[in-house]
This record gives structure tokens, C-alpha cells and sequence, in this order.
């Protein structure tokens, strides 16, 4: 409540020398008194003072005696300008019965703010001797109402009737349409009267009054990198209303600047490392799993979120109607070994439902049910895990599920679903209730690779995966020269196994800058200059984009370094005027001559 | 809906023409409010959007402006408008007891209108004709030295008036 | 009519006017002030222009604002001769007609009789006239308010002629300030300082604004000046704004005023067509506008921050005033607000001069000022005295009394605001600084005349439920304190109340004058004290005795019917809404005190005054 501000001076305001409490101060003239008080440390009280806003002075608490030019009389701090030689007591006994009295109204009227109660008790007030009403939690500051049109301009709070009938509301109080949900009110709100609550996806303040997405700043979690708030312009007031623009004002680093756009950055660069990545895979259409239709059932992604420290539990483990789980299924190989998705074996799924399994057992100690098709711990340590995790009472069930459903014809205890699953090794299938299903769902190749791909003229394999030059000899190259992949974009592959390709494509490329020179290939192709007619066929055929157009001399010119000699320019180009380096006319009539030469013998 | 929209269509029309002479400069909002609420009789919500619009006050300023000053009812008001004069001359001549007798004997209520539409009572403070208090004004009209038994007499009359201009209506 | 282009022409038209209205027409000067209004005025007016026609007599009629002497309206003055007509029904106007304006005679039952029966035709020997002295009210009665030719022919705007040609702004701000003028709305502040912070404030614009918000219950100078003599209160205007330096006035009605309202505006048209308002006022080099703003009905209004914020189209809440209005005032620029009597009395001291106007009234208070007599007393009305006169002189010279003769109790001074003052503090003079010493105030003069059937408990209730209702509800310890002490004294007034509960009430009366952001809650406690102070006594009488000395506490008091007095009529009986009175006719009556109400229509309607409560 008494957060210090930091008064700086304008160069030109001259500064003045007073007195609070016995203490000599000096401050620029007209400095609002509280400002002064509190960064010199005297406390004085405040309900209805807030530093971004005008000053309204109407709680009446920071009262203190100020001598002026020999008159004494009561100001309030929050709003009175200081200026030379005046006295001020912040805590003389007029000062501390007004406040005292002031106190002893509020509390007839507010007895159970807490805010109030602690500032009472503080004054020692403890016998009301007025005619008590219910508690009520507004105490008319006008925070919420000043901060909605003053600072943020949105125009949906006001005051009402006037006199001990005064409130706080909205036109016509009914639910306003010009609030855009920041909240703002809400920070604002000494006494908690304006809620923040979730509803239909957006949040609410105060019950009944419809809101927008909450702050607008994010850090997306907590592990993000780099960790940047952003600032969503949907929800951001100063982005709807002008108003605002607190975060740049207390930014320490001036590091907030509402122009600054999207913008599209060239970068030259000699090697390009494709790490795009992966998609999870979208459980909604397996319709019998009842993803998107059951709250309890989550993918694997979703779950990780849920049990990282900083999603929105704070790490604890809870069903959507917050409870602790008492039973949970986890689902292997969802989108991967599917004939009807995607056929190839997404690799981690198996180690991350495992490192699940231990962590809700150890976090919750509910039954974990395992359903797989095979356990596939191929890595180091890996088959170790397994067997930690087998002997901690976790239960594996060979076999596929083929529903998850919230129906049963015995009924089903509140919250809980049902997995239906063939359980191979024992025969027989089984019907197991659940608070919550994780779908172990598979890695696909990132939205955007297709683009990519044509972008960089690499190649990617029959799963969609980018390609590799060799799966031996040039695991981390592709076949276009300088564009290397690692991690996801490459294929399936865990968190080790991520990092050793992206060292191993970091070396590649420093390989090449510590070179610093580029080794052609040697058989590359040329054009010839007197006889091409500067048709363009070549700049459509070449894959690696290494032909291009001297406009000036009105022919093609094809780059050595992006080369590859692959001919197909060689073969396309309807003069003739392109060579290949080692496959010329003479060389190849002398080769098939060579050929034939046996066939004639 | 329909209804409301042609209202709003209405009202809008008829504030269009009758507020041509305002600048629309926010310093007239009270009066051009006070003109919406001499041609009503009291201030629709339409008629609320419109200045708000035309003027370009924020709906929060509007509301707390019309709860804010006394002048303004945001409910119609009666057919006979009944102003009690409580200004201090007029409270030691014992005005407060033709409030009671308004209530008790006549059912109306201060700041409300009664359940048939024909009276709103509202207590003003000094309406200046001090000498003569206490002062009912009756649509406009300042009627002095009022006591319990000329009010009784002035309400039946009213209500009379009103009963007959109806029965000659059907 | 041209615009005037010189102060030359102005006096060249005031001299054909006084010629022209020299005539030997006889003028029939109306009364129609709104306490004539009430009486009916409007009526004799017709009948009088009917008679008039009738009998194919040319006469002037007048009908101007109010004359004052409201208790006796409605009025008719007769010039040149004087004489005064009172309690003027329609059915009186033809011998009025016939005597006085056809002939030269005077109808001896319808002039004023002092109470020893003695006819008084003259309005100047009349008491109520005689003892008060008329500065700013003077032209009032002369003056048809819609007519400017009226106020020019008595030489106004002659001021504004002498003060545009021969003065500079900072010679006028002098000349004020050594007039010793003091703000008539109620703080006293003077009126000359304020306008030389206005003049030496910085900003682009200046304003000059004329308070016409007489929110005080029981006060209408200000409504009566205005609806009587508007030109008055223009040309003061105009002289401030020269001297200030502004070129843009608003005046500020309030909305129960419509009348004051129209005849402003009419005032404003007809001084734009003589070129005494707008551009190039008088053929110099001084423009001023003015606009009117009528308010929404909110006491609060009347202070000074309030009266801004609402004139700019918001809501009328006060704010800190640690920074000045004439630094910074209506739209953040410098602002001199003054209220409708300083303004017009800013003319009469320019016209009489500084030296002639301090002669009247006494050390740090000097010209007079206009008060509204109202309550129990005998001549209710409007006056004007010296500022010092004594409150005795006011109540008894000038009021005549109390009425019924019945025993004065208190007189309240300052409107809601102000204190209670008891039959003691009578010698007391009326000025600025006696009134605020003897914890009341001036404020804008309103006085209100209490006798022995008054509760002083009661009234000061009155007076913080009226302030409850009218705060603004900005700073708590206005919006609760007031409700508080309201509800102690509801307490005391159905005999529940304890002697703590006094000390309780005195302890919220300091914190909310200490505490409140404006001068409505600064002041608010003052009638509770200044009663606290004089009237201890009639508080103990509720709290210990169960007894309500004023008869008004309703749970106090119960009715009852004198054995002597009842006649057996039944009037009461009839009027009883309760049936609790009882009786044959013509047989002493009875209340049955289980069944009765209290709300005392048997009283206000007995004929023999047999009721009494107690």
C-alpha cells in the first residue's frame, strides 16, 4: 500500500524546502504532498489514491494539518501541492481523532472489508456507535470508476445518484456493452468488490458483466524462451482505447513501445539449420476417444502443461472440475502405427507415458493404466525407467482402446469416464472408470514444412519428414548444399537425441564458415554465351535455383556454388548453349563410341 | 423489437428537429436534457442514447448525470405533476404535515408516481415565494398557504376531473 | 434602434427617455414577483387592462419583479403619488381604476394600516419600507424587467459607460477594492482581491461567471433580481469582465427558476440590440458574450468547483479548491465567479461612488444587503438594509414581529448552512464576520424567523436532511457523517436519545466540518452546533423530560381538545382521517390518543383554536 514513488524533478520547476513531521524536506514546488511523504517513508493512509490516476481525494484518510503562512488548517495529502516553508503533521492528535471517526463510519457500514477492519484496528477504533448496516464491500473510492474512464477510456463504469444513495454501476445498470474485460477495475479494487471470474471462455467481471480474453501481457509458460512478455492487441486497452499505457510508464527499461509491428527481417546468411520441428497430432477426429467432447479426456501435449510447474495448477494435478484424480488412463500410439494416419512409430510417446505414470503416482497415487500396443525403451537407460515405473504398482494393459465414454449402462460415479479396452494378454475385454484419459498422441511435421521445403528446394521422405542427403554419411545435410535439418524436422526422435543432430548440424556448419571456402562441385554445367538466346527455359527446370538472368547481356547464367550438375538444364535448353562440365558433346560421343566399340567388334 | 426500433427512429427524428439550435457543445448537455424532459415529461432511454451519441458524453457521464441532478426522472411520470415546496420557510409552516397527509390520505407517495398514472409527487427545496408557503405547485401552477384540508380538497377535484374525462372517452 | 456607437449616445437616448416618460401619465406599478404570482397577480392584471380599456383610461401599467413586501400581496403602487395597495383582489381593481387613476383619491381599505389601525397610503411611510435602506434593490420597482428603456431611463448602464470611457480595468479592480465590496454569496471574501488575481491569473481565455444557483431553502434575492431587474446584474457583469480582462460570461439558473431564466435571456437580446453586449461594446474596443446555463437542481451546485464542473456538462462534484478557481476554474482556465447581488451591486458603487457607498454599513463590512424575511414572522418579504444593522432592527423594525403574536424563538441565519440564533444574540449586527463569530454565517441571506412552535431539534434535522439529500456524496464524511448526526437527531426526536448521544453528535459535527472537501459539508455541522450552542436546553427537554417544547416531535406530543374552548362543530371529526375524534354536536369532542395519528389537521382546521397539542 505504500509503494514508493520516485519523484523527478523537471529541470525548470524550482524546488522548495518544508517541513513534515519535525523532518526538513525539499521537493519541486507543487509536488502533491504524498508523493514527498512517501519517499521520505512517513506513512500516511490511503484508500482512494492510486499514482497513475488523478488524485480525487474524497476517502479522506490521508488528511494532515498543514500551517501556512500562519493559518493551520486540514488538507489532504493526496492532493495538495507542497510549497516553501510549510509545516505539515501527518499524525497530531486532531489529525488522529478525525481519522479515528472517519474509521468509526466506515466501519458501520463496511465492518467485514478487510482493508477497513485492518485500518480500524490499526487506529483503534473498536466500538461503533452508529447504527449499523449489512457490510457492504464498496467503499466508493472511485478507483474502478476513474481507472475504466480516466485511464483506460472504456467508458463502462460510472457512479450513480448522489449523496448516501451514491454507487458504483454501470448505465441503466445492466451489463455494459462498451467494457472490453481488461480488468483493470478489478487491480484496481481495494476491497475486492470487483471479481474477475471465467465464464464461457471469458472473463467476468463482477458476476453479470461480460468481458474479454484477461491481461493482455504473457510469458507463454514459464520455461519459454526467450522469456518475453508479449502484449495481445485484442485485449490490450491501449490498443482498443488509447487509454492506458501503465506497463510503458513503469517499464524500468523503457523496453515497451505500442508501434513497434510484426515486421519481416532479411537476414543473408551462407548456411541455413532447419529445426522446425514437430505438430502434435490432432486427436479430434478419432471420435471413439471423445476428445473435444469430454472434458476429461487430454492429449499428452496438454498434460505436460498441466503438470509443469507454471501451467495454470501451479503443477498440481486436477481433474477440469478440480478434483484429484482417482484412476487415470493413458492411451498410446494415438495418430502413430495407424494404417488410417500416420504408419510410422512416433518414437517418444512410450518414455513420456512412462515419466507420466510416475509423476501421477507420485503427485496423486492414483491407479495409472497403461494401454499399449508394444513398450519401446530403446535408449539408454530407458528399459531401467520401465522397469522402475512396472514396479510401482502402475498397470500395463496390452491392447488397444476402443472407447472412452461417459455412458454406462450401470451408471457412472460423478466426473468419471469409462475405457473400453481389449486386454490381449489375459483375453478378455475390460470397461475401466477414469477421472481422466491422456491421449498419447504422435509427432507429425510442423504446419508450414510443406512451404518450407519448396522454399529451401530440399526433399522430405515418404512420412513428410524433411530428408537427409544419406542416413549414414550425411545424416544432418540435405541435398541442397548449405541447408542442414535437425531435431523433429528431421524425423520422430526425444530430447537427447534432438541435441546430438543439432550439434552434429552446428559442426557441419561450422565446418563450412571455418573452410571458407566452398568446394564446387566438379561437374557442374555452363552456359554458352554465343549461343543462348536468352529464353528462360533453364531458370525453369533448374531444382537448385542456380540459374539466373544477365539481363544486361540477355542470357542465362548459372552459379557454380548452387550447381549440382544434375543436366536436366543440359537436356532442357533448346539451343544447345548449355555444356556439363565432363559430359560435353565429345566426351559423350567418345563414351558411347567407347560402349559400342565392343558391341561392333 | 420492431416496436423499439421504430420508437428509437421516432424519438430520433423528433430530437433532431427540436435540438437544431444546439451547437452540440458539451457545456449544453444539462439544458438540452431539461428540453428532452419538458417535452416527455421525463427521459427516455432512447432520447439518452441520442444525446450521448449527438454530443459525444460517454453513457457512464450521462447516467450519473441524470441520477446526479433532481431535475431528471427516468421514469414517466403522472398526468398532474405536484410539487411540495420543503424549503426551510415552508417546513417551520408545517409543510411535512401535507407530505404525511399526501401519503396517508391520498396515497402519494413522495418521488412516485401513483399506480393509476395520474399524480407524481416531488418535493422541491424553495421555489422563492416564501411569504406564501406552504407552496404546492400543481402542473406549473404555485397555489400558497397550502394546509392538510386544501390539499385533500385539490386531489379529489383532480381526480374527479379525471374520472369524468374518462367516462366521457368510452 | 442602432447600435450605440459612443458612451455619448447612450446619455443622448437616457435623455430622451427621461422626457419622454416625464409625462403626466399616471403608472401603475404591479407587483410580479413570484409571491405575487402565487397570489394571483395575474388575474389583476387582466382586470386591470380590462377596466382600463373599458373606461378608455390611459395609464402605464408596470408589471415589475418583487417589491418585497410579499405578506401583503399582491401590490399595487400608483406613481407619482405613491400609494400603496395591498391584498389587491380583481374585484378591487375598479375603484382602484375609478379613485386613485381616474381621479386623485386613495381607497382607504385597501392601503396599509399599522396595528394601531392608523392608514399609511404612502409606500415610503410605510414601516416595513421606511427602515430599510434600498441600494441594489432600488430600481426594482420602476422597472418593467423586459423592458432595457425602463433601466436606461433610470440611468443604467451609465456605469458601464463611465468605467468603458474614462476608466482602465486596473483603476476599476482599485475602485472596488477600496469600495470594500464582499462577496454577497456568502463566504464575504472580497470582491476587488478577487478580481485582481482573476486579472493577473495567465491564460489564454478568461471567464466571468455569475452564480444565480440560490439553492438555500427560504431565500430569492437572487431570483428576484433577476426576474426584476436583470440589466442591473448584466452591467455588473460587463464592468467585472472589462476589468478582469475577459471577453466570455455564463450565468448559472437554477431550473426552478424559469423565469429568471427568460427574462436574462430577454435581457441579454435587448442589450445585444443597443450594442451593450458583443462586439465593440459602446464603440470600444471591449467585446463580451454572455451564455446562460440553466442546472439540473442540485444545492451542491451553488459552490463554486461544483458550479464549473456542471457548467462544463458534467456532474456537479466539488473538488479540492488548493489550487484557486481564478487560476484555474471552468475549463482549467482562470474563472471569476461572483453571485447575482455582488454583481449588481457593482453598478450602484460606480454610479455613487466609492467615498458615498462606504459610508453605509460599518468597519469591514460596507453597502448593504438584500435578505428574504421569511418564517414566523409578521411582514414576510424581501429587504435590503445597511450591512450592521442589528438582527432586532431586522426582525421587529422592518419584520414587524412575530406573527400570532406568538414568542420568538430563533432566527436562522446562512440558510442550511448557517446557525441558530436565539432571542439573546438579537442586538447582534448583521455582518459577515459577527455572523460567523457567533458560529452562524451570512450566506446568502436568507432568514428564517422561528416562534415558541418551532423545535429547535426538529429544524436542525431538517436542515441535515436536506443537506443529505443535496451532498454530493463525493467524500465520506459528508456522504455518512451527515447521515449520522441526522439519525441521532431522529433519535432525540421520538424521545430515544441519551446524553452521549450529544457528545457523539458534537464529535461528527467537528470531524465532518474539519474533513469535508467543500463548503457544503465544511458547513454542514453548523446548524446542529450553533443549536448545540444556544438551545442545550431543548435537546436535554427531548432527551430527559420526554418532551418536545416546540410541539412538533410527534412521539413527544399528543393533541388535545380544550373543555372551554370547543363549540362542538365537528369540524374536526370531519377532517379526522383516523375517527379517533369523537362528539355530539354541539357537545365538547374528544380524542382518543390510542387512534390518533398526530398529523394535526384537526388543529390547522378548528375554528375556535381549541386544539392544542403539548
Amino acid at each position: 500500500m505504500n509503494e514508493k514513488t520516485e519523484i523527478i524533478a523537471e529541470p525548470d520547476v524550482k524546488m522548495v524546502t518544508f517541513t513534515i513531521d519535525g523532518k526538513e524536506v525539499t521537493a519541486p514546488d507543487r509536488t502533491f504532498l504524498i508523493k514527498v511523504a512517501r519517499e521520505h517513508n512517513i506513512e500516511i493512509p490511503t484508500l482512494c489514491y492510486n499514482e497513475h490516476l488523478e488524485p480525487y481525494g474524497v476517502c479522506r484518510m490521508c488528511i494532515v494539518e498543514v500551517t501556512r503562512n500562519g493559518r493551520r488548517r486540514i488538507v489532504t495529502a493526496c492532493n495538495y501541492p507542497v510549497t516553501e516553508g510549510i509545516v505539515v503533521e501527518t499524525r497530531n492528535e486532531r489529525i488522529i481523532n478525525n481519522r479515528k471517526l472517519l474509521l468509526e463510519m466506515m466501519m458501520a457500514r463496511h465492518s467485514e472489508v478487510e482493508v477497513i477492519r485492518n485500518l480500524a484496528k490499526e487506529y483503534g477504533v473498536d466500538t461503533i456507535r452508529f447504527k449499523e448496516q449489512p457490510s457492504e464491500e464498496c467503499i466508493l473510492c472511485g478507483l474502478c470508476v476513474r481507472v475504466c474512464n480516466d485511464l483506460v477510456g472504456a467508458h463502462a463504469l460510472c457512479f450513480a445518484q448522489r449523496g448516501p444513495e451514491r454507487y458504483v454501476t454501470t448505465p441503466y445498470d445492466v451489463e455494459s456493452d462498451t467494457c472490453i474485460g481488461c480488468g483493470a477495475c478489478y487491480h484496481v479494487c481495494p476491497t475486492n468488490h470487483i471479481k474477475m471470474e471465467q465464464m464461457d471462455g471469458l472473463s467476468v467481471v463482477y458476476g453479470d458483466v461480460s468481458l474479454g480474453p484477461d491481461k493482455p501481457i504473457h510469458i507463454d509458460f514459464m520455461q519459454a524462451v526467450p522469456a518475453t512478455p508479449w502484449i495481445d492487441q485484442k485485449s490490450c486497452i491501449h490498443f482498443q482505447t488509447d487509454g492506458c499505457g501503465i506497463c510503458s510508464e513503469v517499464c524500468p527499461t523503457d523496453a515497451i513501445h505500442y508501434d513497434m509491428k510484426d515486421e519481416i527481417v532479411e537476414v543473408e546468411a551462407g548456411n541455413i539449420i532447419v529445426t522446425s520441428g514437430f505438430k502434435g497430432f490432432d486427436p479430434s477426429p478419432m471420435y471413439q476417444f471423445g476428445y473435444g467432447r469430454l472434458p476429461q479426456v487430454m492429449t499428452s501435449i496438454e498434460f505436460e502443461k498441466l503438470s509443469n510447474a507454471g501451467g495454470s495448477t501451479g503443477g498440481k494435478l486436477l481433474t477440469p472440475d478440480g478434483r484429484t484424480p482417482e484412476a487415470v488412463a493413458i492411451v498410446h500410439c494415438i495418430g502413430s502405427r495407424d494404417k488410417n494416419y500416420n504408419e510410422y512409430c512416433s518414437r517418444i510417446c512410450c518414455m513420456q507415458s512412462l515419466k507420466f505414470s510416475h509423476l501421477i503416482r507420485e503427485k496423486t497415487g492414483a491407479e495409472v493404466y497403461q494401454c499399449y500396443i508394444d513398450m519401446r525403451c530403446f535408449g539408454k537407460g530407458y528399459e531401467e525407467f520401465y522397469s522402475r515405473v512396472l514396479s510401482e504398482d502402475v498397470h500395463f494393459i496390452r491392447g488397444k482402446v476402443s472407447e472412452v465414454t461417459d455412458f454406462s449402462p450401470d451408471g457412472l460415479p460423478e466426473g468419471k469416464v469409462l475405457i473400453k479396452v481389449e486386454d490381449t494378454l489375459l483375453g478378455i475385454v475390460r470397461e475401466i472408470p477414469v477421472d481422466m484419459v491422456i491421449l498419447s498422441v504422435g509427432i507429425e511435421p510442423q504446419v508450414g514444412a510443406q512451404d518450407l521445403k519448396q522454399k529451401l528446394r530440399i526433399s522430405v521422405s515418404p512420412d513428410s519428414f524433411f530428408l537427409e542427403r544419406h542416413p549414414k554419411l550425411a545424416p544432418v545435410a540435405t541435398a541442397t548444399e548449405g541447408v542442414f535439418i535437425a531435431g523433429c524436422a528431421q524425423g520422430p526422435k526425444d530430447i537427447p537425441d534432438t541435441v546430438a543432430q543439432a550439434n552434429a548440424a552446428a559442426a557441419a556448419v561450422l565446418q563450412a564458415i571455418a573452410q571458407g571456402e566452398v568446394m564446387l562441385e566438379p561437374i557442374t554445367a555452363e552456359v554458352m554465351e554465343e549461343q543462348c538466346t536468352g529464353c528462360e527455359t533453364c531458370l525453369s527446370v533448374c531444382p537448385y535455383e542456380a540459374i539466373t538472368k544477365d539481363e544486361e547481356k540477355g542470357i542465362a547464367v548459372i552459379n557454380d556454388a548452387l550447381c549440382k550438375g544434375c543436366g536436366t538444364c543440359v537436356a532442357a535448353c533448346p539451343s544447345g548453349a548449355i555444356k556439363q562440365w565432363g559430359f560435353d558433346r565429345e566426351q559423350i560421343i567418345a563414351e558411347i563410341d567407347a560402349v559400342l566399340a565392343d558391341i561392333a567388334v | 423489437m420492431l416496436q423499439v426500433e421504430m420508437n428509437k427512429k421516432k424519438v430520433d427524428a423528433e430530437l433532431d428537429e427540436m435540438l437544431a439550435g444546439y451547437e452540440r457543445d458539451r457545456t449544453e448537455v444539462i439544458m438540452v436534457l431539461q428540453d428532452i424532459q419538458d417535452k416527455y415529461n421525463w427521459l427516455p432511454q432512447e432520447a439518452l442514447t441520442y444525446v450521448a451519441k449527438n454530443w459525444q458524453i460517454p453513457m457512464t457521464d450521462m447516467y450519473h448525470i441524470v441520477t446526479f441532478y433532481k431535475a431528471f426522472s427516468l421514469k414517466p411520470r403522472g398526468k398532474h405533476i405536484l410539487q411540495l415546496c420543503l424549503g426551510t420557510a415552508c417546513h417551520v409552516r408545517e409543510a411535512p404535515f401535507i407530505l404525511d397527509a399526501l401519503e396517508r390520505d391520498h396515497g402519494i407517495k413522495n418521488r412516485e408516481t401513483t399506480d393509476d398514472g395520474l399524480f407524481t409527487l416531488e418535493t422541491v427545496n424553495c421555489v422563492g415565494a416564501c411569504a406564501q408557503g406552504p407552496i404546492l405547485i400543481i402542473d406549473g401552477q404555485m397555489r400558497g398557504n397550502m394546509t392538510q384540508t386544501k390539499v385533500g380538497g385539490i386531489i379529489r377535484k383532480l381526480r374527479k376531473a379525471h374520472k369524468e374525462e374518462v367516462a366521457e372517452n368510452e | 434602434m442602432n447600435k450605440f456607437a459612443s458612451a455619448e449616445e447612450l446619455t443622448r437616448y437616457q435623455g430622451e427617455l427621461k422626457r419622454k416618460t416625464n409625462g403626466a401619465l399616471k403608472t401603475i406599478s404591479l407587483c410580479g414577483g413570484t409571491g405575487c404570482k402565487a397570489c394571483g397577480c395575474n388575474e389583476i392584471h387582466t382586470k386591470l387592462v380590462e377596466e382600463l380599456n373599458l373606461r378608455e383610461i390611459r395609464a402605464d401599467i408596470k408589471v415589475t419583479g418583487c417589491q418585497g413586501f410579499c405578506e401583503m400581496a399582491p401590490l399595487i403602487v400608483i406613481r407619482p403619488d405613491d400609494t400603496l395597495y395591498i391584498q389587491v383582489k380583481p374585484r378591487d381593481i375598479p375603484e382602484i381604476v375609478e379613485k386613485s387613476i381616474a381621479g386623485n383619491e386613495i381607497v382607504d381599505r385597501l392601503v396599509y394600516h399599522d396595528s394601531d389601525g392608523k392608514p399609511i397610503p404612502k409606500e415610503s411611510d410605510v414601516p416595513f419600507y421606511k427602515a430599510q435602506l434600498r441600494l441594489v434593490s432600488k430600481k426594482t420597482p420602476y422597472i418593467d424587467p423586459m423592458e432595457i428603456d425602463d433601466y436606461i431611463a433610470l440611468g443604467g448602464y451609465s456605469a458601464l459607460a463611465k468605467v468603458l470611457t474614462s476608466m482602465s480595468p486596473e483603476e476599476v479592480i482599485s475602485e472596488v477594492k477600496k469600495s470594500g465590496l464582499r462577496g454577497r454569496g456568502g463566504g464575504g471574501f472580497p470582491t476587488g482581491r478577487k478580481w485582481e488575481s482573476c486579472r493577473k491569473a495567465e491564460g489564454e481565455r478568461k471567464f466571468v461567471i455569475c452564480n444565480a444557483d440560490e439553492g438555500d431553502p427560504g431565500a430569492f434575492m437572487d431570483c428576484a433580481l433577476l426576474e426584476g431587474n436583470p440589466h442591473q446584474v448584466l452591467e455588473g457583469m460587463l464592468i467585472g469582465a472589462y476589468a478582469i480582462g475577459s471577453s466570455e460570461g455564463f450565468i448559472y439558473v437554477r431550473h426552478e427558476y424559469p423565469r429568471a431564466v427568460q427574462t436574462f435571456s430577454n435581457a441579454l437580446f435587448q442589450a445585444g440590440e443597443y450594442g451593450l453586449l458583443g462586439k465593440n461594446i459602446l464603440g470600444t474596443d471591449f467585446s463580451f458574450e454572455v451564455a446562460i446555463n440553466r442546472g439540473g437542481g442540485a444545492f451542491v451546485c451553488g459552490e463554486s468547483t461544483a458550479l464549473m464542473a456542471s457548467l462544463e456538462g458534467r456532474v456537479g462534484e466539488p473538488r479540492a479548491k488548493y489550487i484557486h478557481t481564478v487560476e484555474h476554474g471552468l475549463f482549467n482556465l482562470p474563472s471569476n465567479l461572483n453571485n447575482v447581488e455582488t454583481w449588481a451591486t457593482v453598478p450602484a458603487i460606480i454610479d455613487m461612488g466609492v467615498e458615498e457607498f462606504t459610508k453605509i454599513g460599518n468597519e469591514k463590512n460596507k453597502g448593504t444587503k438584500m435578505f428574504s424575511l421569511v418564517g414566523k414572522i409578521k411582514n414576510t418579504g424581501l429587504i435590503e438594509v445597511p450591512l450592521g444593522a442589528t438582527l432586532r432592527q431586522v426582525v421587529f423594525d422592518i419584520g414587524g414581529g412575530i406573527a400570532k403574536e406568538k414568542a420568538f424563538k430563533a432566527i436562522q441565519t446562512g440558510g442550511p448552512s448557517g446557525g441558530l440564533l436565539p432571542e439573546g444574540m438579537l442586538d447582534l449586527p448583521v455582518d459577515f464576520d459577527k455572523l460567523w463569530e457567533a458560529g452562524s454565517m451570512m450566506g446568502s441571506g436568507g432568514m428564517i424567523v422561528m416562534d415558541e412552535d418551532n423545535c429547535v431539534v426538529n429544524i436542525s434535522r431538517y436542515f441535515l436532511n436536506f443537506l443529505k439529500d443535496e451532498s454530493c456524496g463525493k467524500c465520506l464524511p459528508c456522504r455518512e457523517g451527515i447521515r449520522y448526526m441526522m439519525e441521532i437527531l431522529e433519535k432525540i426526536e421520538k424521545g430515544e436519545g441519551t446524553m452521549e448521544d450529544l457528545e457523539t453528535l458534537e464529535e461528527i459535527a467537528h470531524t465532518v466540518a474539519d474533513t469535508s472537501i467543500c463548503g457544503l459539508g465544511k458547513s454542514a455541522p453548523n446548524p446542529v452546533l450553533s443549536s448545540l450552542t444556544y438551545f442545550k436546553d431543548e435537546y436535554i427537554a427531548h432527551i430527559k423530560d420526554k418532551k418536545c417544547p416546540g410541539g412538533i416531535c410527534k412521539a413527544l406530543i399528543n393533541y388535545y381538545i380544550l373543555e372551554d374552548k370547543c363549540n362542538g362543530c365537528g369540524v374536526c371529526a370531519k377532517v379526522c382521517t383516523m375517527n379517533a375524534i369523537t362528539g355530539k354536536k354541539d357537545q365538547v369532542h374528544r380524542i382518543d390518543l390510542d387512534l390518533c395519528e398526530k398529523c394535526g389537521a384537526c388543529l390547522e382546521s378548528c375554528p375556535t383554536e381549541a386544539i392544542v397539542r403539548r
